[in-house]
């Protein structure tokens, strides 16, 4: 037989054969088919998990996932370009808001602006009210229940840095859309409990330098003096060895604005002005500031000069500044090179303080009274995995069992196992090479693709068989269209019953859906025209 | 052929009506089920965390079973012990207080076998619960109506497609009633089996009406031949899914076993209406539908 009769003769079968040595290869092969840069740092840890190119998810591999909403809502308003700031603070100033949670935002692409705030115990018909007083037209019923997409995509940023610098590698972050108009954001990380994971996520991370000092008439004030968009660098967490103290080094922005001031400079102006690089260096009391408890004490009898490091306005630190400091700010010296360091009381605290200021403050709080969480040790995770391979196989050798004592003939029931499981090593193939996270969900479908395969095969088996034996080609061709009329209908009943699963956010359905609806695509384009020409092959007289 | 083989029933015996009776009086006893829990609890089947909230810990501890909920400042809901491994036990509550409750564990749960304490968490706040809720329904009405839809598009002809639609309505109220007798929370995986369930359980109707409305021949030869076929691949899916149910029970996964379980039911029910239903439907059809 020349090659080109022969492949037009067993096209369907080669077909199959091509599409399980890919997925073979793609299972087995180090590296699999991924040709993606990105991924080589990631597939060091694959090799190391096992001798497949799978890749687990939290439910199979251990690990934290929180999901909750972003707290907050925002109006479309209508307002000229120059006019964003002073609406922000009518906002502020109307609602008793920190200044963080008030942003109006110009929208580029379509040319319009929001407002929005993030504050829990802020009504829709408060922010209205609010918005009318700062000149703006919004109505109660105009104001959306949700942040803005800018907004959302800020707070995944912001966790993503956090996580990696927290070190560790393999979390995401995603949003996800629920059935009304509102998004949950969603946190994954492997290795994490949920303690961390929560923490990281509640801390909303503004970080304040706020100056302590005695005001006009003698009185103690409060002036924040640095915030965190004011650093224009930041270090990572140190230890003085010598004076044995923990600190971050930071650089101010001293770049200059259109009116020639700058972060840098600035805040040098204020800390000469309020006499921090005169008389008041060295006079920050210890005590004022209680490590232990975190308590800010303002029952003092001298004037204090003090710099506070304040976290989500908590005091985290109070420091007076050190003369070197105070000599450089006060000759003006100070804003070309200007660095110092923040010191805090533990390793601990300089960690997230440096992960705060790297990061950035979340630009919207989420709102964990709306969370779901989910978390799994490793070493259990471990035996799902196990538990997940012996269902499996227990269930294809039930279907297998059942299919032979239907059948007693080995001739149809053998090809018809095997091309099951063709299926599903596809599938498998398919979920390495595009690195598709495997749960317990993906297990049920795998296991229901089995199912809906072996179904499929019966009825071309039946088909084929019925009515006597098949003799010639044609008899065969004929019949197998007719079983195929059949599988694809109730192929495609499946699909449609599953494809709202596969979009809606159901969490861990998704993946059971996704998976047994490619299976049968699969079995209907690959597998199942396959199986019809081993059947052929077997059973007529040639 | 075959260790087993499909019986032939002969259905010249009953009438339309008798046949239908059997199906129709189950789906009724299903119905009144649903209702009276509906009546009796405020929902038609209990929902699970998944819904309405709440955390579930798996626990891996020394400390036996009857001495766990004193562990917690909160009564827990349930307690159910993994049957494959020595030790462990799924700990259900009301609260959503996760950080808490990990806490009380932590400190009151003799560590077992080295491992941490806690070997799982999950918790769903109420107003979470509620949005999936949402989704779940919309998800169930959503695939329902296509099936519905394309099982007109493939039959044209209205009772045969009514047929199919009423016994897969039939097929999910079976297994729901199932859930709130025997008392199994509807959670995200039993909505998977019910959505799987849509599709499964249409094949075999799919294939009745295929063979006696589109081939030529006698109504009870293409019925027999049918049956064969759908029978076959009904059983052996029930199989798969009673032996995946039964397993992952053991192994204490519960999406797998509650997923294995319900279509186990569900497909159950599908004979029943497949070959009782939507077959004196059919017959009907075929002897006084099309005449008219």
């Amino acid at each position: 037989m020349n090659p080109i009769a022969f492949v037009k003769e067993y096209w369907r079968i080669l077909l199959l054969v091509v599409f399980v040595s890919a997925a073979l290869v793609a299972l087995f092969v180090p590296g699999g088919v991924t040709d993606d840069d990105t991924v080589v740092e990631g597939e060091n840890e694959t090799i190391d998990a096992g001798p497949t190119n799978l890749e687990y998810g939290l439910g199979l591999d251990g690990g934290t996932r929180i999901s909750a909403p972003p707290v907050g809502m925002s109006a479309d308003i209508d307002i000229e370009s120059g006019q964003e700031r002073e609406v922000e603070t009518t906002l502020r100033d109307e609602l008793g808001i920190d200044a963080a949670d008030a942003v109006v935002r110009y929208h580029e692409d379509d040319d319009r602006f929001t407002a929005e705030v993030f504050a829990e115990e802020v009504t829709a018909a408060e922010f209205a009210a609010a918005l009318q007083e700062a000149g703006v037209d919004v109505e109660e019923g105009d104001v959306d229940d949700e942040v803005t997409q800018q907004t959302r995509d800020e707070i995944i940023q912001t966790i993503e840095l956090r996580i990696n610098e927290a070190g560790l590698s393999g979390g995401t972050v995603y949003q996800e859309a629920t059935v009304g108009d509102g998004y949950y954001i969603v946190t994954e990380v492997p290795g994490m409990s949920p303690g961390e994971l929560r923490e990281l996520l509640t801390e909303r991370g503004d970080v304040q330098i706020v100056a302590y000092y005695p005001g006009e008439n003698g009185t103690q004030t409060n002036e924040t003096v640095l915030r965190s968009e004011d650093f224009a660098s930041v270090g990572s967490a140190s230890y003085n060895d010598r004076q044995g103290y923990h600190y971050v080094p930071v650089t101010v922005d001293d770049s200059e604005a259109n009116d020639g001031s700058s972060p840098a400079a600035d805040y040098q102006a204020a800390m000469n002005e309020y006499g921090f690089t005169g008389e008041g260096i060295g006079q920050c009391n210890p005590n004022i500031h209680d490590r232990e408890t975190g308590e800010f004490d303002t029952d003092h009898d001298a004037q204090q000069w003090c710099l506070l490091t304040v976290v989500d306005d908590e005091v985290v630190d109070a420091h007076s500044m050190s003369p070197d400091l105070a000599d450089s700010m006060a000759s003006g010296d100070w804003e070309n090179d200007p660095v110092f360091q923040m010191i805090v009381p533990s390793q601990q605290d300089a960690n997230t303080l440096a992960v705060n200021l790297q990061s950035g403050a979340l630009t919207a709080p989420l709102d964990l009274e709306q969370e779901q969480t989910f978390s799994l040790e490793p070493a259990l995770a471990d035996q799902f995995k196990t538990y997940s391979l012996l269902i499996g196989v227990l269930s294809v050798l039930t279907v297998s069992g059942t299919v032979y004592l239907r059948y007693s003939d080995r001739r149809v029931a053998a090809p018809m196992i095997l091309t099951a499981l063709a299926e599903v090593v596809i599938l498998l193939g398919f979920a390495a090479a595009i690195r598709m996270p495997l749960d317990l969900s993906h297990v049920a479908g795998f296991i229901a693709v089995v199912g809906t395969g072996v179904d499929d095969l019966i009825i071309i088996a039946d088909e084929v068989m019925d009515e006597g034996d098949v003799s010639s080609r044609r008899v065969f061709e004929s019949r197998f269209r007719k079983a195929f009329w059949v599988i694809g209908a109730a192929a495609a009943t499946t699909i449609i019953a599953l494809s709202p699963l596969a979009v809606l956010s159901l969490g861990d359905l998704r993946g059971f859906a996704i998976i047994t609806i490619l299976g049968v695509l699969v079995g209907v384009l690959i597998t199942r025209p396959a199986y019809g020409d081993i059947l052929q092959r077997l059973l007529t007289d040639r | 052929m075959g260790y087993f083989d499909v019986p032939e029933i002969d259905y010249t015996r009953y009438s339309d009506r008798q046949l239908a009776a059997v199906p129709l009086a189950v789906l009724g006893v299903a119905l009144l089920v649903l209702a009276g829990s509906f009546l009796l609890l405020g929902t038609p089947v209990q929902l699970g965390m998944d819904f309405v909230g709440g955390t579930e810990l798996t626990v891996q501890t020394a400390t036996p079973e009857e001495e766990i909920p004193g562990a917690f400042e909160e009564e827990p809901e349930s307690i159910q012990s993994v049957a494959s491994a020595e030790n462990q036990y799924i700990v259900q509550f009301v609260s959503t207080d996760q950080e808490g409750l990990s806490e009380q564990a932590e400190t009151n749960l003799e560590p077992a076998g080295g491992g941490e304490v806690i070997q799982q968490v999950s918790s769903t706040s109420a107003s979470f619960g509620e949005q999936t809720q949402r989704t779940a329904l919309l998800g169930l009405a959503v695939a329902f109506l296509g099936m519905s839809a394309l099982a007109f598009a493939l039959f044209r002809t209205f009772v045969p497609s009514i047929a199919i639609v009423v016994s897969a309505f039939s097929d999910l109220v079976i297994p729901l009633a199932f859930m709130s007798l025997v008392g199994i929370r509807l959670s995200l995986g039993t909505v998977a089996a019910l959505l799987m369930l849509i599709g499964y359980s249409v094949d075999s109707d799919i294939l009745l009406n295929n063979h006696v409305l589109r081939r030529g021949g006698d109504f009870y030869e293409s019925t027999h031949r049918a049956m064969r076929t759908g029978i076959t691949m009904t059983v052996t899916s029930m199989t798969a899914m009673l032996v995946m149910g039964v397993a992952a029970w053991i192994f204490g996964v519960e999406l797998l076993s509650s997923i294995g379980i319900i279509l186990f039911v569900g497909l159950t029910a599908d004979l029943m209406n497949t070959y009782l239903l939507n077959l004196s439907l059919l017959r009907w059809y075929k002897f006084h539908g099309v005449a008219r």
